[in-house]
């Protein structure tokens, strides 16, 4: 039984990977703009969703490839309020919290296959919708096409040899958990997170996965079921006992291995790249430097080196295409990445095996010489997405 | 952006026949004729000075962050002014931020907040602080002699995290949401040049229409500009405001030295004076504004008139201390705005006063003379404490093509 709340409290950032088949959500804000006209104007194919008791049925159930516009109106289903499509399990687009009365949309650019429209707590929860045809042809250079494809290669070859850092990682911290050996534990805590922070939007796009493994204890609505890698940090760092920890442990390694399977079939878009980048240095700064991640062993500049190093690695990937596309765009961000990682080695220590110092000793004013680097990154970052995805 | 009324304008009307109805003598009038309420960003003077002071505040402080040689650093300054200044004259005629906010897969060029929202006569004015004469853009002979650093001034206790900045943009609006989007989305625009250090949100008039127009109060519940200089008078405008041929900086000509003081006000203290000790602190009435020696608020005041057992305007009362006739003839253009951030978090008390703005054409012999001798000797110090200071070159206004504080680059 999934815990939607839990889902939906982790859910803080646009995921880039949630959608495999689309390029990017586009128009949602348009939409509200008042004759902004642009994106989401012609062109884009219609469905209706309709929430009812019964169900969520797609009007028309089958359309062409290319942009599509859905639109989800809730008229007096009181027990139904959310409607997602998705393929082969994973959400690609979806609309919350429609309680009777509401409406709204979302756009996506949908490549043919099969796809469900699943809205939880109705009698029929899960209805196909079929999108045929081929989307329009890129407006690409035939060598930007081949430097981004290779950039989605290269990127998915990162992202699978990072899982298969991870899944041994972790399975050296839960040993030493199961062990009862606190010690042991708390010096495997950093290295173990350090591969899964790398991929994190990757991981946020596999439904609940996220949440079990990495949710903090303000994302949880019940706290008994609280499970994953802070689970274990506050029994390690703040209840300072291992007890009752075994089942966590056990849960941990077995949704780390989980992870493999999907990771291995899972496709990527240059777009998902580079919005995945932006969403790690959104993480960064949201929970790094916060000090919400690991508020119980601050161990957290382990973790935003992680963040940092996986975007960079898919900015990396994408600059030889992006050179191409905007010079001063690609040098902007290469510079700005620099800056950030210069300002990070100068945390550098052996706090708990991290690399880092503690920190807690990190005072406001370097937090905040942090945040406006990483802020300083992020805005340029911000506009790749848009270049790439042609 | 259509002229239709926009539901902001619809919620004002029915705010301006409640009060016709409270107040029961008015007559209900006629709703004044729309207009476009845009103030011209192009001009020899920057808007925000001279210009009727608008209900909102939003100000913000900025530190340059570029690193390189003298002459990159230059370039990156002169840049993120070219892009701030197309940005202002936008979002001063009631447009987004410039660029693409409509493309799917990039994050919008303008933040939304204002989209639907008339201007309400923004004015966006900038200021340079002393910091960016130093070594670094290659300024330092640049740096006009009136803009010497504030010396100590007495009584004051200022947050050097709140206080300067290399620059500093004034934003005022009749409707906040407008305010706030300029300080936000220039932050936006240049970041990686530029941080935000330290911001104000300030609220002030009751209205700003003319005919109706009151000197407003501030938050010790006192009229507060009832002798301040009038945009439209020409005259004293350019003898203290404007910067002219005095300078030996011509750059800074048609410009205005700007002093910025966040004065925090001892709310519960001062609330719990009698009327009496209230009105002498002012030297004048709470609820006319008339002077101690006078029964109108516009009354001159009359310094050498004597009540019971003394001078009717109490030697220490702000009104004396700072009247022009005491101090030279020296006139400041006042710009203030109330402010509020929640509670002081050591004490659980108001944490409120007023974010006082004044314009002048030599700090030197206006401002600091003046606050000399009201930090020292004002009977309203024992209610407020100067908090944060900002003193800031305002360079003259731009012309269509220009960007501001071109001239100091020439």
């Amino acid at each position: 039984m999934r815990d939607t709340a839990t889902r939906r409290a982790r859910r803080r950032t646009p995921r880039a990977f949630a959608a495999p088949a689309a390029l990017a959500v586009i128009g949602l804000l348009a939409a509200g703009c008042g004759g902004a006209g642009g994106a989401s104007g012609g062109g884009s194919n219609k469905v209706a969703i309709k929430l009812t008791a019964d169900g969520c049925t797609p009007s028309p159930a089958k359309i062409g490839a290319g942009p599509v516009t859905f639109t989800i109106t809730n008229s007096g289903a009181t027990k139904v309020s959310e409607a997602e499509l998705q393929q082969k399990g994973v959400i690609v687009g979806e609309k919350e919290n429609l309680t009777p009365g509401l409406s709204g949309t979302f756009s996506l650019n949908l490549k043919a296959g099969a796809y469900e429209v699943y809205c939880p707590n109705a009698k029929t929860e899960r209805t196909a919708f079929t999108v045929t045809g081929a989307a329009a042809k890129s407006s690409q250079s035939p060598k930007v096409q081949a430097a981004l494809n290779k950039a989605v290669n290269d990127y998915h070859a990162y992202v699978t040899g990072q899982v298969d850092v991870l899944i041994p990682a972790t399975k050296t911290f839960t040993d030493a958990v199961r062990a009862g050996d606190m010690a042991a534990a708390k010096n495997a805590f950093a290295k173990a997170r350090a591969p899964y922070e790398r991929i994190e939007p990757v991981a946020e796009s596999f439904g609940d996965l996220d949440p079990r493994i990495d949710a903090r204890v303000n994302d949880v609505t019940d706290p008994k079921k609280w499970t994953g890698f802070h689970r274990i940090e506050k029994a390690l760092w703040k209840d300072k006992s291992l007890k009752g920890m075994k089942p966590v442990a056990d849960q941990l390694d077995g949704d780390v291995k989980k992870l493999k399977a999907l990771t291995d079939k899972a496709r990527f878009q240059p777009a998902q790249l580079a919005n995945g980048a932006t969403e790690l240095l959104n993480e960064v700064a949201s929970s790094k430097i916060t000090g919400e991640e690991d508020r119980y062993s601050h161990t957290d500049l382990s973790d935003f080196e992680a963040n940092l190093s996986g975007g960079r690695k898919a900015f990396e990937l994408l600059e030889p295409a992006l050179k191409q596309l905007d010079p001063k765009l690609a040098s902007d961000v290469s510079g700005a990445y620099g800056t950030v990682s210069d300002a990070l080695k100068a945390h550098r220590g052996d706090y708990a095996n991290s690399g880092y110092v503690d920190y807690s000793t990190v005072k406001d004013a370097q937090r905040r010489a942090l945040t406006q680097k990483v802020d300083a990154l992020a805005e340029p970052l911000s506009k790749v997405a848009a270049k790439v995805s042609g | 952006m259509s002229g239709g009324p926009t539901r902001r304008g619809l919620f004002a009307g029915v705010g301006v026949l409640g009060a016709a109805t409270a107040v029961g003598a008015c007559a209900p009038r006629a709703a004044p004729a729309a207009r476009a309420a845009v103030v011209p960003f192009h001009a020899a003077n920057q808007a925000g000075i001279g210009t009727p002071a608008q209900d909102r505040l939003a100000f913000a402080a900025y530190d340059l962050t570029v690193d390189g040689s003298t002459k990159d650093r230059r370039a990156a300054l002169i840049d993120l002014l070219r892009t701030w200044t197309s940005a202002a004259a936008a979002m001063t005629a009631g447009r987004p931020v410039p660029g693409d906010s409509n493309l799917g897969a990039a994050p919008p060029a303008d933040t939304g907040e204002a989209v639907g929202l008339k201007p309400a006569d923004l004015t966006i004015t900038i200021g340079f602080g002393t910091s960016l004469f130093d070594d670094r853009f290659g300024l330092g002979d640049r740096r006009p002699a009136a803009l010497a650093d504030l010396p100590k001034l007495p009584g004051e206790n200022l947050d050097p995290d709140r206080s300067h900045g290399d620059l500093a943009v004034q934003a005022c609006s009749d409707d906040p949401v407008v305010a706030f989007h300029v300080i936000r989305n220039l932050a936006r625009l240049g970041r990686g040049t530029v941080v935000m250090r330290w911001s104000q949100l300030g609220f002030g008039k009751a209205s700003s229409n003319g005919a109706d127009q009151q000197t407003p109060r501030n938050l010790f519940g006192f009229k507060d500009g009832t002798r301040n200089i009038h945009g439209e008078d020409t005259a004293t405008m350019n003898r203290w405001v404007w910067v002219g041929g005095e300078t030996d900086q011509p750059w800074m000509r048609g410009g205005s030295y700007m002093v910025t003081r966040r004065i925090a006000m001892h709310i519960e203290a001062w609330d719990r004076d009698f009327l009496t000790d209230q009105q002498n602190v002012f030297g004048r009435y709470k609820y006319s504004g008339a002077p101690l020696s006078g029964h109108k608020e516009f009354d001159k005041p009359d310094f050498a008139a004597t009540g019971s057992g003394g001078p009717a305007i109490p030697a220490d009362s702000h009104v004396r201390l700072a009247a022009p006739e005491n101090n030279g003839g020296t006139h400041i253009l006042r710009r203030a705005y109330n402010y509020t951030d929640g509670v002081v978090a050591s004490s659980g008390e108001l944490d409120a006063g007023l974010f006082f703005i004044c314009y002048q054409q030599d700090p030197r012999k206006q401002f600091v003379p003046l606050q000399r001798k009201l930090g020292a000797s004002d009977a309203m110090n024992e209610y407020i404490q100067h908090v944060s200071s900002g003193l800031f070159a305002c360079p003259p206004g731009v012309r269509p093509g220009e960007y501001w504080g071109q001239p100091l680059f020439a």
